[in-house]
């Protein structure tokens, strides 16, 4: 019964055809017990529950013919099923013959490679065994060799047989004394150690001798035997040895000979920065000449080793050079007063500046010897690192590099550089600042100029000594001084520009106003050869004004002349940088403090700016107001006749160009074009607001308002020709109030306005357009009020 | 105007984006207790109308003895290392690092300085500019936290009066124990509080509070760079670069002469 229910299911699957909902047939019992119908008691309930039992029967039914369908698709699977019995039964057979002929052919295959493998052992044992034969005859062969050698003196012969023995794999030599000839083998073996060792005392004493009488080629002969004996360090550290004695030597010479240096020599002035660039060029010399010889004989990456002790003679002979150089120049001295008058009231005498020149020059220049010497270390040991390092790890790389930065930026003589810099900094501080004091102390200007000597000269200052420093190789030297510049620019001389713009510009006085001004410089000569004023006052008066004037003309200029600096530092840093010089920060610190001192430009255009503003307040628009105000007392109510009279002779606007004119005309000599073209446009915009003012006080007619329109045009015509910069923006609202004026009737202003303003764009709100539309009396004031706007 | 140049480049790492406030190390010494944003910087935050202060970095000068250890200080900030060497500063370092302050990019520039005397000349040129002043000194060494005066003297001497944060930092917190370090800060905190500047214990060596003094430090220069430029844009007249966006009606460009689109400051 199981196995058929199974059948029965499986049938199911195959067909597809789903199994029936749970709890309604699939052979499981109906969902109402015998019990429950027992327990039945009334009618009703017995029918509806044999109507539900009915229900049941069917579906149990349905089902089952269902499944008595599927009986013939069953039997003739089971018939293909039966048929394919005797074909499993070959193929099982045919497998069976595989797996044995597989079996068989591995076996065979183990076989032969076992064998293979046996005679590969055999070979390898072969090889060591020639192996060992060969280094027992070559241990003979150097035991028989040294002796010849030695004999010979013939030390590369010996050092390499000693080589070829300390080549030799040490166990083999090991192996070797247990064999038979065990005792022989010893007894060699001992001999060619002895020999070693006598090797190596003859080599050292040799060198040792040859170094002292200074015989080069003996030395460099000796110094290539140290590394087949496994004496790298000691080769290395006895060749710099002798180099240093001769690094020594060849610098007292030239100390001597500084000291006996005339001073009217053409390099006294920086004969320590020579004296420290013998040193240096020595030494790079040697290095340039023996590199080759350590790179062959001691292989690439040794080179670090042999300038770490060249490095510590170079630190000595530094330090001596720099001793020499600190007192015979009074350095420490000359800060120490430096420091005292930098102090604010001092009272010790000052130092001219000027002194200070040439020792400045040459501490840059030493710094900058210095750089390039270590430049040329670095450049040099990385490369060498590099060849050496090619297979090495990552690690071993950066310990390297580590152990390079810290000889180089550790030593001696960065050390004292650096501090000879830090002095430096403060002198050349003083150096600024005294100078730029100087500077603005015999500041002079020429007549026809614009600026005064000051600014080009501070300018020409700081550019020095930014140079200066920046010839010193030293970013960190080159960006102190920047930050000193700009400190100096910043404060002290943009105090000075502000303290003489704070002066003013003196309030035309009322000669001025009756001559018409024409040139203060004019005035003040006719003055004098008239002789009939008390010239001193109008001297003074014109002399602040010019002043006033020549200021704003220098701010102007500083605030360029940065610029030019920062482009000219740009481009010089940038072939510095390009060097290599300064780190990977290097860069990054210069444009910071680059951009600290292009901030100072703008500072000074805001100084600018508020000087023009004053000039305009106090120069200008005293004068202007009353021209345009004399506006008003011409009447803008006219009948044709006058409206023909005011073509003939007019009344305003032609008196009020010509005094425009004649004002301008004063700046415009005395004013750098720049300045000029924004004083102008702080002129026209006086003028535009103010002249609104005065219309709308005026009442106009018909032909009043064409005036005004005719005043208005003139007057936009003869500005636009002096300045550069459109005006009609400036004028808008007039020429706009000129329009209204100039209608015919009030609702003529719906042809301009909203929907109908086309490209026109009202600057004035609706509440504006009717207060100008009232100020012409032909217009009724309900039809004003009647307008929708 | 500081016209920097800062890199828009890449997106700041994720531990250098500050959301909330860093708070302080002590409240007995402190520069603002707040613990949130100034409303209007916030605010500004929110409506990116926080004008160039995004393209700008704040300076960040740090002082000190020699051997206190502000290299260490910054390097553990910086890239996250310690090093048991010691090598002495010569001149000046310099680390840039960027944040991102209440969804605004912001940047520090940090400028160490040599602690020896030797190097002073050199160093001091570098201190004029600074927003933040951080003068160093050792926790174990007191004699260094007295001439902490000294230091912040000569670095406010190159700086205008107010113009920079203060901070007095203890170093080599991890050296002390619990007590120690009590009795120190205590004396530290009266100083501080003396030189009007917030005190912080950090150590380089284990990185304690090392991130959240400079997490702390970038907040409060970008929030008085914000309020700074807030209250620059709106008491300044109206300068070239300074006004709206331009913006362009839809007119044919031949009429453009007589309804120029205004832009306060382009005359």
């Amino acid at each position: 019964m199981g196995t058929k229910m199974a059948d029965l299911d499986s049938g199911q699957k195959l067909l597809g055809v789903p199994p029936p909902p749970d709890g309604v047939g699939g052979g499981s019992c109906s969902g109402i017990s015998t019990e429950l119908i027992r327990s039945l008691t009334e009618l009703q309930e017995l029918e509806a529950v044999y109507q539900r039992l009915c229900g049941e029967e069917k579906v149990v039914e349905r089902e089952l013919d269902a499944l008595l369908e599927q009986q013939n698709t069953i039997e003739s699977k089971m018939v293909t099923l039966h048929r394919m019995g005797p074909n499993l039964q070959l193929i099982e057979g045919d497998a069976k013959q595989l797996a044995g002929m597989i079996t068989f052919t591995c076996n065979l295959a183990e076989n032969v490679s076992s064998k293979v493998r046996q005679l590969d052992l055999a070979k390898n044992r072969l090889y060591q065994a020639i192996q060992r034969a060969d280094d027992i005859l070559d241990l003979k062969f150097c035991m028989d060799g040294v002796q010849t050698a030695l004999r010979n003196e013939d030390y590369e012969q010996a050092a390499a047989h000693i080589h070829r023995y300390l080549c030799l794999d040490k166990s083999v030599i090991e192996l070797s004394r247990q064999g038979k000839e065990g005792s022989m083998i010893d007894a060699n073996l001992k001999l060619l150690q002895e020999a070693e060792q006598r090797l190596k005392a003859i080599v050292t004493e040799k060198f040792a001798i040859a170094t002292k009488e200074g015989d080069l080629p003996q030395v460099e002969r000796f110094f290539k035997i140290f590394p087949l004996l496994g004496l790298h360090e000691e080769g290395l550290s006895k060749f710099s040895e002798y180099l240093c004695k001769q690094v020594a030597s060849k610098a007292e010479e030239n100390l001597l000979l500084v000291l006996g240096t005339d001073m009217s020599d053409r390099r006294a002035a920086v004969i320590f920065a020579d004296t420290l660039t013998l040193l240096f060029e020595g030494i790079a010399r040697i290095v340039e000449t023996h590199q080759p010889i350590v790179e062959t004989y001691y292989g690439p990456g040794r080179l670090y080793t042999l300038i770490k002790y060249l490095q510590v003679e170079c630190d000595g002979q530094v330090e001596k050079v720099v001793d020499k150089f600190i007192k015979q120049r009074d350095y420490h001295q000359q800060f120490r007063h430096v420091q005292n008058n930098l102090m604010r009231n001092s009272t010790s005498e000052k130092i001219e500046p000027r002194e200070l020149d040439p020792i400045l020059t040459e501490v840059t220049l030493m710094n900058a010897r210095s750089e390039l010497y270590l430049r040329f270390l670095r450049k040099r040991i990385s490369s060498d690192f590099e060849v050496g390092d090619s297979m090495a790890s990552e690690e071993v790389k950066q310990e390297h590099q580590k152990s390079l930065d810290k000889l180089l930026n550790n030593c001696l003589l960065s050390c004292t550089m650096q501090e000879l810099i830090g002095l430096y900094i403060t002198m050349e501080e003083y150096f600024m600042r005294e100078t730029v004091n100087k500077a603005v102390a015999l500041d002079t200007f020429e007549k026809g100029q614009l600026t005064s000597s000051m600014v080009d000269d501070v300018f020409y200052i700081v550019k020095k000594c930014i140079g200066r420093a920046l010839s010193s190789s030293s970013i960190d030297c080159l960006c102190a001084m920047i930050n000193l510049a700009t400190t100096e620019l910043e404060s002290d001389f943009r105090d000075v520009l502000c303290n003489k713009l704070r002066m003013g510009f003196p309030a035309t006085t009322f000669q001025d106003i009756q001559r018409g001004v024409t040139s203060a410089v004019n005035i003040m000569h006719s003055s004098l050869q008239q002789g009939k004023f008390d010239t001193k006052g109008i001297e003074s008066t014109d002399e602040a004004k010019l002043s006033f004037l020549v200021t704003l003309n220098n701010v102007e200029v500083c605030s360029e002349n940065i610029s030019t600096l920062k482009k000219t530092l740009e481009s010089d840093c940038t072939k510095l940088f390009n060097q290599g010089i300064g780190g990977e920060q290097a860069q990054a610190k210069f444009d910071s403090c680059l951009s600290d001192l292009v901030a100072v430009s703008n500072k000074f255009r805001d100084l600018l700016q508020e000087g023009l503003m004053e000039l305009n307040s106090t120069a200008i628009k005293p004068q202007v107001q009353p021209w345009i105000n004399t506006f008003l007392s011409v009447s803008h109510n006219i009948e044709e006749e006058e409206f023909n009279d005011y073509e003939a002779n007019d009344p305003w606007v032609q008196q009020f160009i010509l005094n425009l004119e004649q004002q301008m005309a004063e700046f415009k000599a005395s004013l750098s074009p720049v300045i000029y073209d924004s004083l102008t446009s702080l002129m026209t915009s006086l003028v535009a607001v103010e002249l609104e003012k005065v219309v709308l006080k005026s009442t106009f007619n018909r032909l009043g308002g064409l005036q005004f329109d005719k005043e208005l045009r003139s007057l936009i015509a003869y500005l636009t020709t002096v300045t550069t910069w459109t005006i009609r923006d400036k004028f808008a609202r007039l020429s706009q109030m000129a329009t209204i004026l100039n209608l015919e009737r009030v609702t003529e202003i719906l042809d301009y306005w909203g929907a109908n303003s086309g490209p026109l764009t009202w600057r004035l709100t609706p509440a504006e357009v009717r207060q100008v539309l009232a100020l012409r009396i032909d217009f009724r004031s309900e039809d004003i009020k009647r307008l929708r706007l | 105007m500081r016209s920097s140049v800062m890199p828009l480049g890449p997106t700041v790492s994720q531990d250098r984006v500050i959301t909330s406030f860093p708070k302080w190390y002590t409240p007995a010494a402190c520069l603002q207790l707040r613990e949130h944003f100034h409303g209007q910087v916030s605010a500004a935050c929110q409506h990116r109308n926080t004008g160039t202060v995004g393209l700008k970095l704040s300076k960040v000068v740090v002082v000190g003895d020699l051997y206190v250890g502000k290299t260490s200080l910054i390097h553990r900030f910086c890239k996250n290392v310690f090093d048991r060497d010691y090598k002495a500063t010569i001149g000046v370092d310099f680390e840039m690092e960027r944040f991102e302050v209440a969804g605004i990019p912001f940047s520090l520039q940090i400028w160490d300085t040599a602690g020896q005397e030797k190097f002073k000349c050199i160093a001091s040129a570098y201190y004029r500019g600074a927003q933040v002043i951080i003068t160093a000194f050792d926790l174990t060494d007191m004699q260094t936290l007295e001439h902490t005066r000294q230091w912040l003297e000569d670095a406010l001497r190159e700086n205008e009066p107010g113009a920079c944060f203060l901070f007095l930092v203890g170093t080599k917190k991890d050296l002390l124990s619990g007590a120690a370090c009590k009795q120190a800060e205590a004396e530290a905190v009266r100083l501080a509080n003396e030189m009007q500047a917030e005190y912080w214990s950090v150590s380089a060596k284990t990185g304690e509070n090392v991130k959240a003094f400079f997490s702390r430090v970038a907040a409060l220069a970008f929030e008085h760079s914000v309020l700074q430029d807030l209250e620059r844009r709106s008491s300044a007249r109206p300068q070239v670069g300074d006004g709206d966006i331009i913006r362009m009606e839809g007119h044919p460009p031949e009429t453009q002469d007589s309804k120029r689109p205004s832009s306060p400051g382009c005359c």
